[in-house]
This record gives C-alpha cells, structure tokens and sequence, in this order.
C-alpha cells in the first residue's frame, strides 16, 4: 500500500514512503500533535507510535483506532526527560514528528521539556540507520522583530531572539534553545530534520483565550494593542497537514518554514468576532507607542528594583507580540505544496462553535 | 567578595540565584549541574562566568565559599559532603535530607570540616515570620506556646503537574520516603518545629490519597495529612497539609497562656489575637473592628515595603541567604539552629513512618499513635 500522503498535491515527493513504515509522534495526545496523528492515518499511513508522558487522552487516541482499523496505533507511555524512554520510542523511527515541548512559565522547566527532552530524542536517533526526517515543530515566538518596521513581513529570514534575559519569555527560550539543539544534530550527527514554527494554533480542542497577540488581558479589562495588523492565526488542521507535509516532501533538510493560514484577520476583526460569538467584555483602545512607553517603564522598574515586579512587560516582549507585522507561507506553499484546506472564516466558525459548546457543558 | 556557586540548575536555582544577585557582598562565580544544556541555561541567563558538569571540577576551579545545593533531596548529603570536603560552607535546599539520620551525617560533617551549613527554609524568613518571631521573643504570647496550628498547603487543581508527576514513576519526588508531600511540607513543619522544645516529640499521623487524585488513577500518592504533634511540657500542635482545601492555606498560629498571633504567608498579614477581651458586649462591637484595623495596617504595611522596594515574592530567601553569609563572614549564629533542622526532618520520618498506602489499595485513611 502507498501512503496517501504521497499523492499531495505539491510534485516535490519522490519515492513514496512505505504505508507501514513506523512512524513516531511525541506530544501525540497534545492539542496539535492528536491532530498530526489523525493527518498521518488520513493519508494512509498504518504504523504509528504515538509517544506520550501520560495515560489522560487515551481515549481520543482509540477513538482514532477505531476509524481507522486497518492502522496500528501503538501508544507508548514514557518521558522524554528519561534516556531509556527515548530509545523505546525512536526505535526503529523512519519519521519523527516532534511536538512534545515545554509549555509552562518557567525558565528551567521550558528548558527541560523543549531543549532537553529534545537532545535526549536525538540522541537515541543520531547514528539511526533508519530515520529519514526529523521533524522539528518549533514556534513563531522565537523570533526577534526588533529590526522590522511595523506592518513589515515576518518570514523565516527574520532573525532569532537572542536577548533572551530582555525579552523574558520563558516559552520562547525553550524553544529556541530546542532549535539549536536541533541544528547541533544536524550538523554534528548528520541527523535530516525540518523545522516548523507555527504561529498561533486554533480550533476545537483549544482552551483558553487566541487573543494574546491582540493585546494584555492582565489587569481585569482588555487592553487591545495590535489594532489593524494581522494575527498570525493557523487553524489546527490545516497546521498539522503542513506539519505532515515537512516530513514528506524531499530536499527540504536544514529548511525552516513558518506556518500561517491566508486571509489572517486583523487584531480588531479577531477581537469583535471574539466578543460576538464567547461574550461581551470591556476592553479599551491603547495605541501601540503608549504600550511600548509602558513596557519600557515596567522593565525599567523591574531593573531598578531587582526584579520586585518580574519584567514580564519588556519592549522585546511588546514589539513581538504587538508591533504589528505581516506574514508570510509563501515558502510553506512553494516547497511543500501546502494551502489551508480550511479557510479561515470556516476555521473561525468551527472554532467559536467549540469554544461555546465546551463552556456551554 | 563571597564565592557563591550552585549544584543543580533546576527550578529552584532561579530562584536562588535572582536572590544572590541582589546581595552587594557576593558573586555568583559559578554553576554546575550534570546536564550541560541545564547549566548552560542558568549561566547565560544571571550571567554567570563558569558552568560546568562535573562537580569535582566545579569546586577546584571555581573554589567556592559557599555551594547551594538544589539538586534533588536524595543527592543532598553525598553533594554536601563533597562541597563540605572541598572546604565550601553549604545552604541545603528542603528537603534538608532524605531523614533526620542523614540530616545529621550531614551537620556533623560540617562541624568536623569547621564549615557551616543551612536550609532553605526561608519561609521563617517572610517579612511576617520574621515579626512574629521577635513578638514571641519579646513575651508577647506568654511562655512556653500552648498550641499552634501549621497549614502549609499545595494546590494540585492545575492537572498539568499533577499528571505529570503521576505518569513519572521516577520522578524525585514521587521517589521520597513521603511521597509528594515530602517535598513541600518542610515550610510548615520547621514553624512547629522551631517552638518545640523536646527532640523526640509524640506525633501522630493520618493521610490518605484525595479523590482529585484517585481520579486521576493513582492510589499511592498520599496529598491529605492531618498530624498532631505534642510534647511532655504541655505544648502541642496540628499541622495540616492538603491539595484540595481552598483556600490553599499557608497559615500559622501560635497561642501562648497570655496572647496568640496569626500569620498569613499568602497575604503577608500578621494578626494579634489577644487573650482578654473587652467587657460584654464591647467585645463583639469593638473586638471586629480593632481586629479590621490590623488588617488595614498591615494592608498600608506591605504597601510601605513594596515602595521601599523590600517586598520581593522571595525575600525570605533573600534574608536567610544574608543571614547565612554574615554567619560565614562574621562568625554570627547560623540563620536556622541545627536542632530545628534536625527536629523537622525528625518529625517529617515520624509522620511518613505512619502515613502509607500500598499502592494498588484502596486508598484507607491510615493513623497511629507513635
Ligand atoms: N498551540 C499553539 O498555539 C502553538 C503555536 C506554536 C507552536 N506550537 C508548538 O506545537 C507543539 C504542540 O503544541 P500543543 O499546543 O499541541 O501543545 P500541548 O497540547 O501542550 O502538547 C504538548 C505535549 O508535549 C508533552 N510533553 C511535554 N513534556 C514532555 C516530556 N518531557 N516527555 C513527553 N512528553 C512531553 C505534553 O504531555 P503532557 O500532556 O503529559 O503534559 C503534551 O501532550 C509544541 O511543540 C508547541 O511548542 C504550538
């Protein structure tokens, strides 16, 4: 049997991938990652090891074997901080979807489970006779547009954050550090990989709030910063098909693509379809210079006082998430042939409809 | 200019090291864990000069004065002793050690290498311990304490940790004698600890597993103790350590035979509770509002510090590091009596000796005299 991923649309695959080959997702119960694995079987794929740290979720996971019959779901439980855990589930790994990561609020922590589970992957890969791909599911929040004008495009030439103590994200280290460790093992161990980095991932499934790049909900009102500019939204399915894509096509080792849909909504449009569809709440214009002037005053403040008040509003911080920049898949849709099969007021639709239904229960 | 250096770049060694950076007199001169991504990352974040993975390594050539050890408890007394070894004065994070035995392995170490050693109960060191403590020192309460209750509670709601720690069966902290609670409870056990005279005080323990987690399928990770400790002056105490109270308490009380006093490390509040009363009905007319005036107080209090920039969220780590480094450099009594180090740890093996569900069971709420 040919994997169905092997008929895409894009005329860059060459020798299709065996239906059975094994394939390994770690984060597999995650937001995304259930979705990737629901991709890979959709494509015709059989043999599929879905890694995760713990046995909650197990029941969406059999809910996909039971569609799929014909498909070998294998679920293994392990963690990916542990050496032996690794080997069991890169054994024998022709592809390797990686979106387990660190997604907590602390430094170390994000560290660890992006950076270091990461390394700990790879090496139990590095020297693998059989892997073909390693695919790296990075994230938009690494990169600085410190040097970008506002309105200007964001693309995968833009550089990396680096002023790491300055922008304080701990999120965004970890998987920027988690991207390093990726290009080490590239270039040191020859290990194939491709890097995603996905903007900000919705749909059913999702909890919490997609208005973070809009603007500061800290302080009991929306402070809505972003105003005209897009957000780089991906509706969940049409990121794991580009996700499911990187570990198909051919010569696109060492490439980084960024994954963002077409027709991004502006930050406004976001926020009154977010009031209209979830409920009304107060929110107040605040121009971006005027956040920036905060953010600045807040870092300063947190210097000044040895960090009293965390410098959690920092101007890297502010101008990544609120600058306002365009976005581009052009290299996403040339060297993968990928294009959201969702657009994005049906994405949109589905993912309200969700989010009312789930507070509704 | 102290030498400072850190074992272990976990979690809490941020927390560390952002507290040492404020101290004038030190400097963080190196880092070591055996993860090099882990040392690497605490190390370009402070900056810090040197990291290394190998502790041998680190102590010859950083050659530190004074080593924080925040690596997990069951490497904390062969790390100390090494540290202690090579002549460097050690702030233990808590867990101090796995049991009083190796508590005390530890401290005689110290003793016999001339060095010195603490934990890092900086709970007794929060703003409001801090004034509770010189109340008491000051008579306030009358002496001996007749009673004190400890909460000393840890909110599990977020399911994140908790089903990671349950799907890790090696995690450290799943690997100590208590369990989960072992990690935590220190804070609150050392407050009973420091007002109880006897070494070898009567506890009795009783824990069971919270449905929150037996429904998250585990039934052998005890998150509920109820605890009585008493000793034969007359003094006694309920510690209470729980992952589904709210609100999640982090409380202490102290009632002497004259007064008894109330601090909150949550909203950093500490009430005086006086033990006579006006008359009649005066005391349920005024008692509410004189009791309302401390709140206010100690509301403009916390206000006050935070403008004089001394409200820190760690600033018990920052005053039991101080406190630790002036001992080390003017030879004045070390922050936390080694007995009190000692008896916490003692009173944690008496409490876990009682508390156990065999996993697989029934969680049975489990208690013995001991
Ligand atoms: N969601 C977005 O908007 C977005 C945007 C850009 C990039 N991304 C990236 O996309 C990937 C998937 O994101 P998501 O939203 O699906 O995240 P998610 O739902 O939090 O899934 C991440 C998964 O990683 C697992 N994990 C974490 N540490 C682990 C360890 N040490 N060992 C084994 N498994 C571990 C978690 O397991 P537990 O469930 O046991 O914790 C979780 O299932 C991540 O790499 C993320 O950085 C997401």
């Amino acid at each position: 049997m040919i994997a169905a991923g092997m008929q895409s649309q894009d005329g860059h695959m060459s020798e299709p991938l065996p239906a059975a080959s094994p394939i390994l997702v770690t984060g597999s119960k995650g937001f995304v990652g259930s979705v990737v694995v629901r991709e890979l079987l959709q494509r015709g794929f059989t043999n599929i090891r879905c890694f995760a740290r713990t046995p909650a979720g197990n029941d969406k996971l059999a809910e996909l074997g039971r569609k799929f019959p014909a498909a070998r779901l294998d679920v293994v439980h392990g963690n990916l901080l542990l050496p032996d855990d690794c080997r069991r589930a890169a054994d024998g790994a022709v592809l390797v979807y990686h979106l387990a990561a660190g997604t907590g609020k602390s430094f170390p922590g994000c560290v660890l489970d992006s950076a270091v589970a990461t390394r700990n992957l790879l090496d139990a890969l590095a020297g693998s006779q059989t892997l073909k791909r390693f695919v790296n599911v990075g994230s938009f929040s690494v990169y600085s547009n410190a040097t970008l004008r506002r309105g200007a495009v964001l693309d995968e030439s833009c550089p990396v954050e680096r002023a790491y103590t300055a922008r304080f994200d701990a999120y965004a280290y970890g998987k920027t550090k988690q991207d390093d460790v990726v290009a080490e093992y590239g270039a040191k161990h020859g290990v194939p990989y491709t890097i995603l980095r996905p903007g900000v991932v919705f749909g059913p499934g999702r909890g919490g709030s997609i208005l973070g790049r809009c603007g500061i909900d800290t302080f009991g009102f929306f402070m809505h910063v972003t105003g005209r500019f897009p957000i780089p939204l991906t509706y969940v399915d049409n990121c794991a098909q580009a996700i499911v894509l990187a570990g198909l096509a051919e010569g696109i080792d060492r490439e980084v693509f960024n994954i963002v849909d077409d027709d991004l909504p502006s930050s406004s449009r976001l926020l009154r379809l977010t009031k209209r569809n979830l409920g009304r709440f107060f929110s107040v214009r605040v121009p971006y210079p005027a956040c920036l002037a905060f953010s600045c005053a807040w870092e300063k403040y947190a210097a000044w006082s040895g960090n009293q008040l965390p410098p959690l509003f920092n101007r890297r911080m502010c101008a990544a998430y609120h600058k306002g920049n365009r976005y581009s898949n052009e290299k996403l849709k040339r060297l993968l042939g990928w294009s959201p099969a969702v657009p994005m007021d049906e994405a949109l639709r589905r993912y309200f409809e969700y989010r009312r239904t789930a507070a509704a229960s | 200019m102290l030498k400072v250096g850190i074992v272990g770049c976990g979690k809490i060694a941020d927390a560390h090291a952002e507290q040492i950076r404020r101290i004038p007199r030190c400097e963080l001169s190196g880092v070591c864990d055996r993860d090099p991504l882990m040392a690497e990352q605490l190390a370009e974040r402070f900056p810090v000069k040197a990291w290394h993975t190998d502790l041998d390594q680190f102590l010859e050539t950083v050659r530190p004065d004074v080593v924080h050890i925040t690596t997990p408890p069951q490497s904390h007394l062969p790390l100390g002793l090494k540290c202690l070894a090579a002549g460097a004065h050690i702030l233990v994070e808590k867990p101090f050690t796995i049991d009083a035995g190796e508590a005390r392995a530890l401290i005689d170490a110290a003793d016999r290498a001339g060095r010195k050693v603490t934990v890092g109960h900086d709970g007794q060191f929060s703003p409001v311990a801090r004034r509770m403590r010189e109340m008491v020192r000051r008579g306030y309460i009358g002496t001996p304490p007749v009673h004190m209750e400890s909460y000393w509670c840890y909110d599990l709601s977020d399911p994140t940790y908790a089903r990671a720690l349950l799907a890790d069966k090696h995690h450290w902290a799943r690997q100590l004698p208590g369990g989960l609670p072992h990690n935590i409870i220190n804070h609150g056990v050392s407050k009973v600890a420091e007002f109880i005279e006897s070494d070898d005080p009567d506890v009795v323990a009783y824990g069971f597993v919270s449905p929150f987690l037996r429904g998250l399928g585990s039934t052998d990770m005890v998150d509920e103790l109820r605890v009585i400790i008493a000793e034969e002056r007359g003094t006694t105490a309920y510690f209470t350590f729980s992952t589904q109270m709210r609100p999640s308490l982090h409380q202490f009380s102290i009632y002497g035979n004259r007064n008894g006093i109330t601090i909150d490390e949550d909203r950093r509040t500490l009430i005086r509770l006086p033990g006579t009363g006006f008359k009649s009905y005066a005391e349920h007319f005024l008692r509410p509002l004189t009791i309302a005036g401390q709140y206010a107080r100690n509301s403009a209090r916390n206000v006050k510090l935070f403008l004089k920039n001394e409200f820190h969220m760690d600033d018990g780590k920052y005053r039991l590091f101080r406190a630790f480094y002036d001992s080390i450099e003017h030879g004045t009594p070390v922050p936390i009596p080694y007995r009190e180090i000692v008896l916490t740890t003692h009173i944690m093996d008496r409490i876990f000796a009682q508390v156990s569900a065999a996993p697989g069971r029934a969680p049975a709420p489990s208690g013995a005299t001991a």
